[in-house]
């Protein structure tokens, strides 16, 4: 068993902040790891936005981010948010829930409620899931993403009810087919104001005649069937809540959460329809975090909190053991490079980028997420990836990158013996965000660098007609072939 | 229904002209701005990213006459990258800004390129990012230069003739300044965007008083971005952010709110009546549900009829109002009827 500090080190602030938000800057390093490892879980645990751009400012600019009518104009919001926010682990969290509750505005049209439902992400997502669950049973975008407003009294629509278990809390083996049809019935007359144009509006694709009109959640109770319900063993006149209280019991409930949060923060677990008929791969973690669920009354936080303290995610195995989705990697990359200060157009880029690379932020490819893990590398989606964020790190324009660069000339020139291949490229590894690589890898950036190539820049791209001396090229060279590494695709 | 039009003068509401096309044709996509021509003529500015086409200024009336329209995405001649402002100059050429590009192109009164101009920067006669346009009644050109936070007066052919105006929050100084009118006497007045007030300068830019703080009440502002100064010396300011235009005397004295209150143009119900199954729905539509949140924007969101994001202000030659209703693709009409 790996035994860990009880202070902090820099290579697991590093992990940490990795995990628990887009990786940090030598900065967010230096900070972090002056503190206790425990003080700094918690730290990012309960941040509270403060540097995200104000919505005004936002709008002004990009007026199609005001009424956030299409997923580009949605998702490009939420990737400013990402970029910019200090709270980055209430992002990631979103994100986690995206994933799981994948709810998709190629079906709904309209990015405002997927937009909306995000920010519902945003405020309940550490919080209780009881909590969590009824917002989402409440929410006009999951509504009429599962059809729920065709679920109605004495004429059910499972699409919800059999979800709702399958995906968002149990999963596979754990409920009954009448399970299904009895919890869709306590979720009878949960639907959206003025339903009928609204439904038609969503089919017929139409932002016609004056744009989209915001979904609002509407209990119709004179369309929900109060009638007496069997619900895993329970029997009562069972409403949504009710159902979802008796959800939130179960031992499998706990499990698949945990199991999907090791699977997001932790390592690449088997796909979900596997969970079956595989035990998890780390059972120690899944305990430590249905533990912390029942302990603290279903809180997401707490299962966090333990799962960043366990050994399971300090461990060095732990280290690099994802593959980083799209959006880590884009995040991660843009906030290296120093955010935005501004609103800036670029988010439009970087949102066409994830799609681009396989994960389409609002546009999962169906209610069962986004995979992960191996998916997110193919032939075409790696060429995707390098040529993002070698694009980034070769911008010397970009207030981070300038930033990098002078950090490492500096560097270099307090060398005592000089600056030296070696210590330019461990450098740059160390300021992309203490960047660990393979022998080999570091053998090749080395050569690289010592070839004179690197003064060059590693192909014809943009970048190397851009701004800078030899010296600035040179360095952005290096960094522009690591951020093209193995390791820099993990996590 | 409730339109929460509170009123010491009488505001009657008079029509709603457009149709959400967002790809071009008749109708507006995120209208920004507008321009009434002597003739009545209402040319706006659409400002979508959905299409090459869907930035572009269509010509319209109030009474529903579709013009046609002119320009497209791009930053060739004649093409707009982000188009903020229009004005008609005193021979009827109109003049179109774009924010994005730092240049004003000048079009016929039909619409054909003619020129434009424009340098990037911030030393007299440049710009950055200009989001306002205003002839004054000798032909000058009244540029807000946003970024630069100053107002600056040009000839029609871009050449420098004076500036006022500095960061900040004092007298004759602004924070992001967005849209500006003048009164019969020349008087300009300029919202003064994210100090949440207006200000009034002589037709030199000598200051003379401004008006508004920051909030939700009468007289109250949240990010105003447009004003408008009737004949009769009324002050009409799009209150941004709180989804409103206020109406105010001279004297800045309240005089009534907007909310808005837009009904199905003869455009809208042409495509309702194509479309039977959105026709019967909406027969069955509830316009005023009771919403859920107390935040204007989302409000605005949910009620159809209400402003959403209203962005512009124009009095047209017959001392009606006339509002861009950016995010519904609209222009909802309004009679001051005097006392």
């Amino acid at each position: 068993m790996t035994t860990i500090p009880a202070r902090a080190d820099y290579p697991l602030v590093a992990h940490l902040l990795r995990r628990a938000g887009f990786g940090g800057t030598s900065e967010d390093l230096r900070d972090f790891a002056s503190v206790d490892y425990e003080v700094a879980v918690d730290r990012l645990l309960d941040a509270v936005d403060t540097a995200s751009l104000p919505d005004d400012l936002i709008r002004r600019y990009h007026i199609d981010q005001s009424d956030l009518r299409t997923g580009p104009s949605a998702g490009s919001y939420w990737v400013g948010r990402m970029v910019t926010t200090d709270a980055p682990l209430v992002e990631k969290v979103a994100l986690f829930w995206h994933r799981i509750f994948a709810t998709a505005q190629t079906k709904l049209i309209q990015g405002k409620v997927m937009s909306t439902q995000i920010g519902m992400f945003r405020e309940y997502g550490l919080g209780s899931f009881r909590d969590i669950l009824v917002q989402l049973s409440k929410n006009p975008a999951m509504i009429l993403f599962l059809d729920n407003q065709d679920n109605h009294r004495g004429a059910i629509n499972e699409n919800y009810g059999r979800e709702i278990l399958e995906l968002f809390s149990m999963g596979v083996g754990n409920y009954t087919e009448e399970d299904v049809k009895e919890c869709a019935r306590a979720f009878t007359g949960w639907t959206v104001a003025n339903t009928d144009y609204m439904a038609i509006k969503m089919r017929n694709n139409t932002m016609r005649p004056y744009g989209y009109i915001a979904w609002q959640f509407k209990y119709d109770e004179s369309d929900h069937d109060d009638g007496e319900k069997t619900f895993l063993g329970r029997t009562g006149n069972f409403n949504g809540e009710d159902v979802i209280d008796i959800i939130c019991e179960q031992p499998a409930t706990a499990a698949f959460i945990a199991r999907h949060m090791y699977h997001y923060f932790v390592a690449d677990e088997l796909p979900v329809p596997q969970w079956p008929h595989f035990p998890p791969k780390d059972p120690e973690a899944i305990t430590v975090m249905t533990d912390a669920y029942f302990e603290s009354g279903y809180n997401i936080k707490a299962m966090l909190r333990a799962l960043f303290l366990s050994n399971s995610f300090k461990s060095d195995a732990a280290r690099y053991a994802r593959i980083k989705s799209p959006m880590e990697l884009i995040v991660g990359t843009l906030r290296l490079a120093g955010g935005y200060q501004w609103p800036s157009s670029d988010v439009y880029k970087a949102t066409a980028a994830s799609g681009f690379m396989g994960q389409a932020l609002l546009a999962p490819p169906s209610v069962e997420g986004w995979m992960g893990g191996s998916d997110w590398i193919s032939t075409g989606t790696m060429v995707q990836r390098v040529n993002f964020a070698s694009g980034i790190v070769g911008d010397l324009e970009r207030p981070g990158i300038r930033r990098l660069v002078d950090a490492i000339k500096t560097r270099a020139a307090h060398e005592k013996e000089g600056s030296t291949p070696e210590s330019l490229v461990g450098s740059c590894l160390e300021l992309l965000g203490r960047l660990d690589v393979s022998d080999e890898t570091r053998s090749d950036l080395v050569d690289f660098a010592t070839s004179g190539k690197a003064s060059r820049g590693p192909s014809d791209s943009e970048s190397d007609s851009g701004p800078g001396s030899d010296e600035d090229r040179s360095i952005i060279s290096i960094m522009q072939l690591i951020v093209a590494t193995r390791e820099y695709q993990l996590v | 229904m409730t339109t929460e039009t509170r009123s010491k003068i009488k505001m009657n509401y008079v029509d709603t002209v457009g149709f959400g096309a967002d790809i071009g044709g008749r109708g507006f996509h995120l209208p920004v701005d507008l321009s009434v021509r002597p003739d009545g003529r209402v040319f706006v500015i659409s400002r979508s990213p959905m299409h090459r086409r869907g930035i572009r200024v269509g010509i319209c009336d109030i009474t529903h006459g579709w013009y046609g329209e002119f320009g497209s995405d791009g930053d060739g001649d004649g093409q707009f990258r982000s188009p903020t402002a229009i004005a008609h100059g005193p021979d009827d050429r109109v003049y179109v800004a774009d924010e994005e590009l730092n240049r004003i192109t000048v079009f016929t009164p039909d619409g054909v390129f003619e020129s434009n101009w424009g340098e990037s920067g911030s030393a007299p006669g440049q710009i950055n990012g200009p989001s306002a346009l205003k002839f004054t009644a000798d032909g000058d050109l009244l540029v807000v230069d946003h970024h630069n936070n100053r107002i600056q007066k040009m000839s029609p052919e871009g050449e420098y003739i004076s500036s006022w105006g500095s960061p900040g929050s004092g007298e004759g100084e602004f924070n992001l300044p967005w849209g500006l009118d003048l009164d019969s006497s020349g008087r300009v007045y300029v919202a003064d965007w994210r100090n949440d007030r207006i200000q009034r300068f002589s037709p030199d830019g000598e200051f003379i008083d401004m008006f508004g703080t920051h909030g939700d009440g009468e007289g109250q502002f949240n990010r105003p971005s447009d004003v408008a100064v009737d004949d009769g010396g009324f002050i009409y300011v799009a209150d941004w952010v709180n989804q409103r235009v206020q109406v105010f005397d001279t004297r800045w004295n309240f005089q009534a709110s907007l909310r808005g209150q837009a009904t199905v143009s003869p455009w809208a119900q042409e495509y309702l009546e194509a479309n039977a199954d959105e026709l019967d729905a909406r027969s069955r539509f509830n316009p005023y549900i009771e919403v859920d949140t107390d935040v204007a924007h989302e409000v605005s969101a949910r009620v159809e009829a209400y402003f959403w994001d209203p962005i512009a202000v124009e009095i047209d030659p017959e001392g009606r109002l006339i509002v861009a209703d950016s995010l519904r693709h609209r222009l909802q009409i309004y009679q001051r009827v005097p006392k």
